[in-house]
């Protein structure tokens, strides 16, 4: 019986302790779908240089989801297990990452969405950028450049993922503006430079001399198309080739006058998401991060607003240098 | 009813020829099938696009038969391409960020680091597998979890751009007009021929997959056996993953994921039994043709890519069931 209500003593002693240490610093947790490719890890290591964790003001853990719903989930319980102060949440599904909110939200820690969508109205707020917008500048730019005129190929993301979706919306309002544009091919190469690369070679072989323009719904794609052309022996001058993201490879592309591509800033999105968090913690607390110096169409609303939306930036033979210069 | 015996030889010839040359068959009707529904499917360009897309598949896939022709699978394929891509790459790159200490550094280099690296892990797999007896499935199966990371550990989850020339003429140059993956792949499958059809080695993997105690007891080091066919299949990942990146001109750490499971599928659509012993390399030939000329046919034909899957999945049942049928009669 001693032994027992010593053994509880420490266990109240420790945890008394800890959370001593969560009020000096709030702990925010970062749950992000995955972080193979190198757009999330941008993110998450803007993330990680924003001045309020580089000058101690905040403690951040980033939670790899590994692609999985159900691992994210996990992490939410682990997040809310531990008494984290609140949670930024990039989901891998825009269905399933609502259970988790809600989870999060009965706990009464407020979750602020970065960079992808969920479908639940129990978010604090939503730090992102407009998907359909991006589809749409981009094929505006591939159209322009065809002078509204020829066919053109879609290659398209993951069928269902928010990002897919919400881009072909932005692809089909600018093609409505050009009635006499053909889309020739639609599929998806699930974001895979190598899928789309083997989808171009093929479709070239189809149609040959009447593709005029690919609209890649992400840069790795229209990399692959790049590649395509090339193996087919054919001019990618002559083709009008535009991507989503601003990967490097995709800024070394519209360096050499291959493609264009609008830059997502997952820093901002990143940034942003955290100051938001931090706003529902710390009381008068002002936002930290330059990014919102660098969008004034992003008016910062004392934190409060249910969404942020971070412009989108289209990759230039002037601004590229610098853009490259970010990524060293 | 009657048969008369000329009947039941015609018969059993027909069997027979079905057995053998079915998977050809199949290859053959599906190419006459599409070039008459499809006037770009017979044209030059296409077959070398036909030729090019099994090449990486291709090269995997004869790795594989020496593997699954000892009773073994190689799961970690997929992941040993993104490895040792990712790896030669950073010897062959010009971009400051991705590059190892020195580098470009010349391309014979780059291309003996990917090799090697794939060498080694498959000689991982092949001394757990042999010496330590821990099942192929298990061993490869940690392999292809433990290259992933890896590859997104060394890579920082980036990709590495900016190859040299010399590295991206193994993926977009060609030798006296043939572009280089399929002289690649042909060089694989002449030596793999070769090696499986008229060298000591070759009858040593028979043996041991087909009997391995017989194997044993007629002096057959058949733990080395076993324990080599890995090393061949990471050191023909090591080349596929830097054929990949040659061609797409990146080395991406995403690459290769579930390249493990089409490259089992040639080979099991090309007739090698699973259970060891029977099959020809020159079947998974045919059966990565097949996947391609499938594939390539569907996008021609302007067929929505999930049709792609669900037939590939066909496929492979019933090259199994063939298989089956073959076991069965002999």
């Amino acid at each position: 019986m001693t032994k027992l209500l010593r053994t509880m003593t420490i266990a109240a002693a420790l945890l008394g302790s800890t959370s001593a240490m969560a009020q000096d610093v709030p702990r925010v947790g970062a749950a992000v779908y995955g972080l193979n490719a190198e757009f999330m890890q941008l993110w998450a290591a803007a993330l990680a240089q924003h001045p309020a964790v580089v000058e101690g003001k905040v403690n951040v853990t980033v939670f790899d989801g590994r692609y999985d719903a159900l691992v994210q989930q996990e992490q939410f319980e682990t997040m809310i297990t531990q008494g984290f102060d609140a949670i930024i949440f990039v989901p891998i599904d825009i269905e399933a990452g609502a259970t988790a909110v809600q989870a999060a939200h009965d706990a009464g820690i407020p979750v602020v969405g970065s960079n992808t969508r969920v479908n639940s109205d129990l978010l604090l707020s939503y730090v992102g950028s407009n998907d359909v917008e991006s589809g749409y500048m981009e094929a505006r730019y591939v159209l322009d450049q065809i002078g509204c005129e020829g066919g053109v190929v879609i290659i398209e993301g993951p069928i269902g993922q928010s990002a897919q979706i919400e881009r072909l919306e932005g692809n089909q309002k600018a093609l409505a503006e050009c009635p006499n544009v053909t889309v020739l091919e639609q599929q998806t190469a699930n974001w895979s430079r190598a899928e789309a690369q083997t989808l171009m070679e093929n479709w070239l072989t189809r149609h040959g001399d009447n593709i005029k323009g690919v609209i890649g719904q992400n840069d790795e794609m229209a990399l692959g198309a790049i590649e395509a052309i090339r193996a087919a022996g054919l001019d990618v001058a002559d083709f009008a080739i535009a991507g989503i993201d601003g990967v490097t490879d995709a800024l070394l592309a519209v360096k050499a006058g291959d493609m264009a591509s609008i830059l997502q800033d997952g820093a901002a999105q990143a940034q942003g998401a955290l100051d938001v968090a931090l706003a529902a913690v710390i009381d008068g607390y002002e936002p930290m991060s330059s990014i919102w110096e660098q969008y004034p169409d992003m008016p910062w609303n004392g934190g409060a607003d249910a969404q942020y939306n971070v412009p989108w930036t289209p990759v230039t033979l002037e601004n590229v240098d610098a853009l490259l210069e970010m990524r060293q | 009813m009657n048969t008369t015996a000329a009947d039941r030889d015609i018969k059993t010839m027909a069997v027979q020829y079905g057995q053998k040359y079915g998977i050809l068959i199949a290859l053959l009707l599906v190419c006459v099938a599409l070039s008459v529904v499809n006037e770009f499917f017979l044209t030059q360009r296409n077959i070398i696009n036909v030729l090019r897309q099994a090449s990486i598949n291709g090269i995997l896939a004869i790795g594989m038969t020496f593997v699954i022709l000892t009773r073994g699978i190689d799961l970690s394929v997929g992941s040993v391409v993104a490895l040792a891509g990712v790896v030669s790459a950073s010897m062959a790159t010009t971009s400051s960020t991705a590059a190892v200490a020195g580098a470009p550094y010349a391309f014979y280099i780059a291309f003996a680091v990917g090799i090697l690296v794939g060498m080694a892990a498959g000689w991982i797999n092949g001394i757990l597998v042999a010496y330590f007896n821990v099942p192929a499935f298990v061993t490869t199966l940690g392999m292809l979890s433990a290259a992933r990371g890896l590859t997104l550990l060394y890579s920082g989850g980036r990709p590495v751009p900016s190859l040299t020339p010399e590295y991206r003429f193994i993926g977009t140059g060609d030798l006296f007009g043939v572009p280089m993956p399929i002289a690649l792949f042909a060089l694989v499958f002449v030596l793999a021929y070769f090696v499986l059809s008229s060298s000591r080695f070759g009858r040593h993997v028979y043996a041991a997959g087909g009997n391995p105690h017989a194997a044993r007891v007629s002096g057959i080091n058949v733990k080395r056996v076993r324990m080599v066919v890995y090393v061949i299949s990471g050191a023909l990942a090591g080349l596929a993953g830097m054929v990949l990146a040659a061609r797409t001109g990146s080395a991406l750490p995403q690459a290769g994921v579930a390249y493990e499971l089409d490259a089992i599928a040639a080979v099991v659509i090309g007739g090698t039994s699973l259970s060891g012993g029977v099959g020809r390399v020159t079947g998974t030939l045919i059966g990565a043709l097949l996947i391609s000329v499938v594939n390539n046919g569907l996008d021609l034909m302007g067929v929505e890519s999930y049709y792609q899957q669900v037939i590939k999945g066909m496929l492979i049942v019933a090259a199994v069931m063939l298989d089956q049928a073959r076991h069965k009669h002999a």
